[in-house]
């Protein structure tokens, strides 16, 4: 029997190198330890499988280091009851068994580090396939009847771009793996580097090959070094192998792949801005056109596509396009990868084929919210996206659908939010990401996200003004008209998705002083519950600027003028008397 | 021979060499497309999102200055959606813009006269280029720069450092020095217009109103109902503060540009308002409020009661009005301060002001108190006339209740309360009421008037009721003012008036500016120098005499006075590209007002000073300095709302790599960089 430790950043941050090193320590060399990648199940990690040769015997989940004993020792004796006190719920696998996995296929079963792991899963087939038996046109076709669409947020059909790069004139050409995903609680990316960095190179080697390039980059952000050491290990190992360099299998076709880290600016996860900081240059984005397929690095014709987007290609090869087409909806095809976070009671990531609705995942897949609060809203896209209201839960997961209700696909963050959450600190903390992430070019951006954000701050702040909420929405269409690039043209979203679905928040602050849902410490207000409190003057000690009165065993009052709303009589209080309005 | 393409701007059919930009084929075309960081010799930049047109079937606007045009395409430079976006553009962009386009004093001039700009004239010794920039806006410098309660001195930010510029007085010893010289500053008469202009009144209203469409080619005529032309000026200043000499010189100038004057003609009784309509293409009502108002008070109807610019205007006529030795003066406005000391001058012993307030709260100007005060006029605050006691009908003592201060009104000024049964007497010859000035409609029957008996007028186009009848000044909606206030009117009138004329119909707004909030701590540091002080004739001299109480500056006080002026205005406010597109939108500066951006201003480029509180970030001065001059000493340094320009990475070898070319300079399209002379 094996033992595979979940090594991925989510794994290693809840604990899986100190498990680690605690079976090493009862384990004897017999005992074959290795490690994987991410299953996706974060609210599980840290996760040990039990494997006999390929079969998944036992899956044990928030494994602690005090377990490792009785790991080693189940294993060594063969008798998995000992550790069924760790197994994984039904109820809990159901999250990995109702999902549909071609990018994350090998995420959490093949060894990352380990060529030879992915090998065993057919890897590299799909390209030993294209380059001897393909032409590129043909490749470009498969892809075309697949219907891929680029995983990275837009949509864009993938066929398309590799056949405008194809057709652009130069003998020079770029292929550029867009891996700087920076939408706040997105990971989609940085599991597919970390967990099947060998997925990666084969998809883009496939796409370098249909396209006619030669020179690959990954530009991958700086705060994902587990992947890009994975990624580094997994381009030199294939290179050994002559996956990649000259006459790659014997054949005509060469490819270098180098890695690039990026320096953590979100805009640079826009095509033209990622260019030019390939270039080295300030990660401000370019007027398109020209598009990159024409001039893009180096004003050479480049082709961009995001991580998922490639980590699809080689099964589309193995199993055809037609296969992956079959999957999904009339106008979005195969499946597609969603982080589930938020107020969720299973959160990870999530690989559905396209046309569930947003109900399966969050409530089937999720399990609903946690601590039995009530769903209010499902942010999709990141601070680029919109919020969904339960009304709209039943939209299936499509990039037209999405669309149509002021959301968008994304690339696959999907923050789930409870009755506690006020949705217009929502849209300011959006607001306040791309304020600080605007590269500073353009006008509609620069100064029209820092003015939206201000004008939700003096709402959430309680000074809202009348004619506030249509103030936003005059600017927010400004700003999406006007801005240079896909960042500053979907910042507003957040705030016309939060106007559009939950107005009434926003008017209960401008108008009646209140935050519906109580988030917001400015216009909270604490009140004694007078049939409650016992006068135990515990709230009054505690009470930092002496804002409660009231004798003892008498009912204790607030003076509402004074009070800074810090919360410490409510958290104090033994008799649950004071409440928040 | 280049290939060529089909598209429509606007509905007009263009063929264009395919490959150019929207923005290069339509300015070819006489189309323009408003832009801020575009230069032509540069390759497009996309930020500021002026140049967008929508474009048929594209979801998207279009940066025009990229977008190249397609075979067949059908552009809308000014599309609702665009115009919106750029309206934006430019409220985001005079959010964050921390610049005075014009000085304080210009804008609280009600003319917006060019103070800074004639400072500077003044200060380069060169008094006709500066009398030149006053006569764009004040055709009678000298008398205005003698009578002017100055709201530009009111502003002076030189407040904040110790005193203001004496901005009036260098108006006057400006005009006067030119006079002196004996030369004239006129404008350029444009070409016969072969149109007629009537106006009513020759006062400051009239005159200006006359100097400005005669310029214009005009034929004008001046109906004035006094022996002279001059108004108020004339009637209401006494010689003292604006010898008649000077005045006269300045309406002769008005004269000279072929105004017809035609004095000792009132309107309903030597000729009607008909008549005058029917000798002219247009005619201009500013004639004035010549009325004192009434107090309401037992005894006003005595002999020896006079109204205050009635005794002023009496006086201004060579006559001797009957005061006798002991008088009183109703008020405490400049009219008062005028009658007071011109009683004095009468040969008056006694001259007492009654005002209700106390001194803090009086409206007249301090210096006009102070020398009443020095030529011995008593001030008897807080009293207020509540009888004129008469004998024989006749004037003989005013009965004045005792009052104090109550609590302030809604504009802070403390209220007068009486007090209760304290009363005083004062034995009097004459009492002389100064407590304002109304109208009257006699003449103008036919034109709809207000409460207050003023004509009615729109605030914007100066049109009355009557087709072709316009009015300004103090006869006008809100009635009286100051001079320089009748004179701002009778200006835009006469720009409504040339445009009626010409056939088309014009509203008058005020220009789209930006406008900084001072505070003194942001002149810390600035070396002081205290304001001329006027040199004026001894108060037992003046006193005895109406020869004119200031003795007028030195060409050196002049100079030095002027050389203190802080340049706040813009000194590329003529050539800004942004503040014209802001005009040009109608934008609200203030829509989206919050935070600005990190401010500085720096020199270190030794002979360009950057002021980053009026910088776009365009980048046309980085693209400028990377691409044309091969330097790339200046880049984009932080992030989002916090970036700015600055020389990049090697700030000390800046100074030794800048070669002074100026490239960055001249493709400023605002006042953010400015070549310094050393």
């Amino acid at each position: 029997m094996r033992i595979v430790i979940g090594e991925g950043s989510c794994g290693i941050a809840a604990g899986a190198l100190k498990v680690h090193s605690a079976i090493d320590a009862f384990a004897n060399s017999d005992i074959q330890i290795g490690i994987t990648g991410c299953i996706g199940m974060c609210f599980l990690e840290p996760i040990v499988d039990i494997y006999e040769e390929n079969e998944l015997k036992a899956r044990l989940v928030k494994v602690k280091e005090s377990d490792a004993q009785n790991i080693v020792n189940a294993v060594k004796e063969n008798n998995l009851s000992l550790v069924d006190y760790l197994k994984i719920s039904d109820e809990d696998n159901s999250f990995l068994t109702q999902q549909t996995r071609i990018a994350l296929r090998n995420c959490g079963i093949a060894d990352p580090e380990n060529i030879e792991s992915y090998k065993e899963k057919g890897g590299y087939e799909a390209l030993k396939k294209v380059l001897t038996s393909m032409t590129p046109e043909e490749v470009i076709e498969e892809i075309k009847t697949s219907g891929l669409a680029g995983r990275g947020g837009a949509g864009f059909p993938t066929w398309f771009k590799w056949n405008a790069a194809r057709q652009s004139d130069g003998d020079e050409k770029y292929l550029i793996c867009n891996a700087d995903e920076g939408d706040p609680g997105a990971f989609m990316d940085r599991a597919v580097i970390e967990s099947d960095p060998h997925n990666l190179i084969e998809g883009m080697l496939i796409a370098a090959y249909a396209i006619g390039a030669k020179y690959a980059y990954v530009y991958v952000r700086a705060e994902y070094p587990l992947a890009i050491v994975r990624l580094g290990k997994a381009i030199e190992d294939a290179t050994k192998e002559n996956l990649l360099g000259e006459n790659i299998l014997g054949t005509s076709f060469s490819c270098t792949l180098r890695i690039k880290a990026g320096a953590g600016a979100f805009v640079c996860g826009e095509e033209t801005a990622l260019i030019e900081s390939l270039e080295g240059k300030r990660g401000m984005p370019r007027l398109k056109p020209p598009f990159p397929a024409q001039k893009g690095y180096e004003n050479k014709p480049s082709n961009i596509n995001n991580v998922e987007t490639f980590a699809n290609v080689p099964w589309i090869i193995l199993n055809s396009g037609k296969a992956f087409a079959s999957m999904g909806t009339e106008t979005s095809k195969g499946t597609k990868v969603f982080a589930l976070t938020g107020k969720i009671r299973r959160g990870g990531l999530v690989e559905i084929p396209m046309g569930l609705t947003l109900r399966d995942v969050i409530f089937n897949i999720g399990g609903g919210i946690r601590n039995n609060k009530k769903f209010k809203a499902v942010q999709l896209g990141g601070p680029s996206g919109g919020c969904i209201p339960e009304a709209l839960l039943d939209t299936v997961i499509d990039y037209k659908a999405l669309s149509a209700t002021g959301a968008i696909m994304g690339s696959g963050g999907m923050v789930v939010m409870d009755e506690d959450t006020c949705m217009v600190n929502m849209a300011r903390f959006f607001l306040d990401f791309t304020t600080k992430e605007s590269c500073g070019k353009c006008v509609h951006c620069r100064i029209g996200t820092k003015r939206l954000f201000e004008i939700l701050t003096r709402i959430t702040d309680g000074k809202g003004k009348e004619g506030d909420i249509e103030l936003l929405e005059e600017l927010c269409d400004s700003v999406k008209s006007g801005a240079l690039c896909g960042l500053g043209q979907t910042a507003p979203n957040p705030v016309l998705t939060t106007i559009k679905y939950f107005r009434n928040e926003y008017e209960a602050h401008i108008n009646e002083g209140r935050c519906p849902a109580g988030e917001c410490a400015a216009l909270r207000k604490y009140v004694i519950d007078e049939t409650k409190c016992r006068g135990c003057t515990l709230c009054a000690k505690k009470c930092p600027v002496n804002a409660i009165s009231g004798s003892v065993k008498q009912a204790h009052k607030i003076d509402t003028n004074k009070c800074i709303k810090c919360g410490l009589c409510k958290s104090n209080c033994k008799f649950d008397a004071i409440e928040v309005k | 021979m280049n290939e060529k393409i089909n598209i429509t701007i606007n509905g007009k059919a263009i063929t264009a060499d395919k490959g150019e930009t929207i923005l290069n084929i339509a300015s070819a075309n006489g189309i323009e497309i408003p832009n801020l960081c575009y230069l032509k010799h540069l390759s497009p930049y996309g930020a500021c999102g002026m140049c967008v047109v929508e474009a048929k079937g594209s979801p998207k606007l279009l940066r025009a200055c990229s977008a190249v045009a397609a075979d067949g395409m059908e552009i809308e430079t000014n599309s609702e959606r665009a115009v919106k976006t750029r309206k934006a553009a430019l409220e985001l962009l005079m959010s964050d813009h921390d610049g005075d386009c014009k000085g304080p004093c210009t804008l609280n001039c009600p003319a917006h006269t060019d103070c800074q700009g004639y400072l500077a004239k003044i200060a380069e010794n060169d008094m006709e280029g500066a009398v030149k920039i006053i006569k764009e806006k004040v055709p009678l410098p000298a008398a205005i720069g003698r009578v002017c309660p100055h709201p530009c001195e009111t502003a002076c930010r030189r407040t904040h450092v110790e005193e203001a510029l004496s901005i009036a007085a260098l108006k006057a010893f400006a005009a006067d020095e030119v006079r002196k010289s004996g030369k004239s500053v006129l404008p350029e008469i444009k070409k016969n217009s072969g149109k007629s202009v009537g106006i009513i009144g020759g006062g400051p209203a009239g005159l200006s109103a006359a100097y400005y469409l005669a310029e214009n080619g005009h034929k004008v005529t001046v109906y004035d109902k006094m022996p002279k032309m001059g108004g108020m000026l004339r009637y209401g200043i006494p010689e003292y503060r604006l010898p008649k000499a000077i005045l006269d010189c300045e309406i002769e100038e008005i004269k000279s540009l072929g105004v017809d004057f035609r004095n000792n003609v009132m309107i309903g009784k030597d000729i009607t308002l008909e008549e005058i309509r029917n000798s002219h293409d247009a005619v201009l009502i500013a004639n004035g409020a010549w009325k004192s108002t009434a107090i309401r008070c037992k005894g006003e109807d005595l002999e020896g009661v006079f109204g205050g610019i009635d005794f002023l205007r009496e006086v201004a006529l060579g006559n001797k009005p009957e005061i006798g030795e002991k008088t009183a003066i109703v008020g405490g406005g400049n009219t008062a301060m005028d009658a007071c000391r011109t009683a004095k001058r009468l040969g008056a012993n006694e001259v007492s002001v009654i005002y209700r307030r106390t001194r803090n709260e009086m409206p007249a100007e301090d210096i006009e108190i102070e020398e009443a005060t020095e030529e011995g006029v008593i001030f008897r605050f807080l009293t207020n006339p509540d009888e004129i006691i008469g004998e024989n009908g006749k004037v003989k003592a005013v009965r004045l209740q005792v009052m104090e201060l109550g609590e302030p009104d809604e504009k802070g000024r403390r209220s007068p309360v009486p007090v209760d049964g304290e009363f005083i007497t004062l034995e009097l010859d004459s009492i002389i009421i100064a407590a304002g000035q109304r109208n009257d409609s006699f003449g103008f029957e036919e034109m709809p008037v207000t409460k207050k008996g003023t004509i009615i007028a729109d605030e914007k186009s100066f049109a009355t009721s009557l087709d072709g009848v316009f009015a300004a000044g103090d006869c006008v909606n809100n009635g009286a003012s100051i001079a320089i206030e009748a004179i701002a009117k009778a200006n835009n009138a006469a720009k409504a008036i040339n445009a009626y004329l010409n056939g088309v119909e014009v509203s008058f707004r005020e220009p789209v500016l930006s406008e900084r909030e001072v505070t003194k701590e942001m002149f810390e540091g600035k070396e002081k120098q205290s304001r001329v002080k006027m040199p004026t004739r001894p108060a037992d001299e003046r006193s005895k005499d109406f020869g004119e109480v200031n003795l007028g500056l030195t060409r050196e006080e002049a100079i030095n006075e002027a050389k203190r002026c802080l340049s706040c205005g813009c000194h590329d406010y003529g050539n800004c590209k942004l503040i014209k597109y802001a005009d040009d939108y109608c934008v609200d500066c203030k829509k989206y007002a919050g935070e600005n951006h990190p401010a500085f201003t720096e020199t270190k480029l030794q002979v360009i000073e950057r002021n980053q509180n009026k910088c776009i970030l365009c980048s046309l001065c980085v693209r400028e300095c990377e691409d044309t001059a091969k330097k790339g000493i200046l880049g984009l340094v932080g992030r989002g709302f916090d970036t700015v320009i600055k020389p990049e990475f090697r700030d000390s070898e800046v100074i030794k790599d800048c070669v002074s070319c100026r490239k960055c300079v001249d493709a400023c399209p605002t006042g953010s960089l400015r070549f310094i002379q050393k």
